[in-house]
């Protein structure tokens, strides 16, 4: 998914389950969640194009119903929690604690991994997100990122 | 469906849908027929400026109407010069996306005060208790990103791998 996502020019941040496990964390993760810049229209559309192409539709949705998967559809529902033919990929404009698609590159960090180049969000602003974010198993995750956190400071001052 | 995930669905503030269904006098209901109904009034009343019983009538004849066309004319003067046509796929489009979000996103959050989560130094003695295992983070700091994402990788193929079998 990430390779599609490069390849056609997505503007992204990686955040969630993938960006806490690039930063060390220990659970597993099925899905991609990304925050994408929704001010840029070319962003908008290379994104909805491609996720037409990977048949994305709402999760949790009985099969069938009609759903247009483009860019108009988009900025209706900037947030978008979708399956697809390359797995489960969570869109947003926003992140709760941390802001648009302009503050979460902000703290963001490149990582080259899996083959590709691309931006997470920092191991912080994680936290705030997971903070902000409320629900029980957001507060869960919480003991890890912040040991996480402190064994990371740790390192980089020795 | 709780009130905040109705809220969502309905890409609505729970305030103004309280609000609304008082000055309409009407039942609210936590379901999904009735966050699409005011999702759709809630459209028409911001985007569109209806006032909000006119908007509610629309939106009750539109759902009437649903059966026969994609592209509904729910208001138009005598002379049909001017009309407010909806095109129900869009609208259905948004509104599935907005309820997978609801459903998914939007689990009910935990009541009273949020448990303490310890940070900076306390913060690995914290997680102890808790029961992370230390070892393990310690031993992923150590490693680069790329070999973190590398192990994620192939412990969820060898969780899909199980799952397929066991199913």
């Amino acid at each position: 998914m990430l390779g599609g996502l490069i390849t056609s020019k997505v503007r992204f941040v990686v955040v969630g389950g993938l960006a806490a496990a690039a930063h060390g964390s220990s659970r597993v993760t099925n899905d991609l969640d990304i925050c994408y810049d929704a001010l840029d229209d070319d962003n908008l559309v290379a994104l909805a194009r491609l996720l037409a192409r990977w048949k994305g539709y709402p999760r949790g949705i009985d099969p069938g119903l009609p759903f247009i998967m483009d860019d108009r559809t988009l900025r209706g529902a900037p947030i978008l929690t979708l399956t697809s033919t390359e797995g489960d990929i969570d869109v947003m404009d926003r992140i709760a604690g941390v802001g648009p698609y302009a503050d979460v590159r902000k703290h963001s960090e490149k990582i080259a991994a899996l083959g590709v180049s691309f931006r997470v969000l920092d191991l912080p602003s994680l936290i705030k997100a997971k903070r902000a974010a409320g629900r029980p198993r957001d507060f869960e995750h919480l003991p890890e990122l912040e040991a996480l956190l402190a064994l990371s400071k740790r390192k980089s001052a020795t | 469906m709780t009130a905040r995930q109705f809220a969502v669905a309905s890409a609505a503030d729970i305030k103004w849908i309280t609000n609304s269904a008082a000055l309409l006098r009407r039942r609210l209901r936590y379901n999904t027929s009735e966050a699409r109904w005011w999702g759709f009034v809630r459209l028409l009343t911001e985007a569109i400026g209806l006032p909000l019983k006119t908007a509610a009538d629309a939106a009750t004849a539109l759902f009437v109407a649903r059966q026969s066309s994609m592209h509904v004319t729910i208001g138009a003067d005598p002379s049909q010069s001017a009309s407010i046509v909806v095109d129900l796929a869009r609208y259905e489009s948004i509104f599935l996306g907005n309820l997978s979000r609801a459903r998914v996103h939007e689990t009910p959050k935990r009541k009273g005060r949020p448990p303490r989560v310890v940070a900076g130094r306390q913060a690995l003695s914290s997680a102890h208790r808790y029961g992370i295992d230390i070892g393990l983070i310690q031993s992923a700091v150590a490693r680069t990103p790329a070999e973190r994402l590398a192990m994620l990788e192939a412990n969820s193929l060898f969780l899909r791998e199980m799952r397929k079998k066991s199913a």
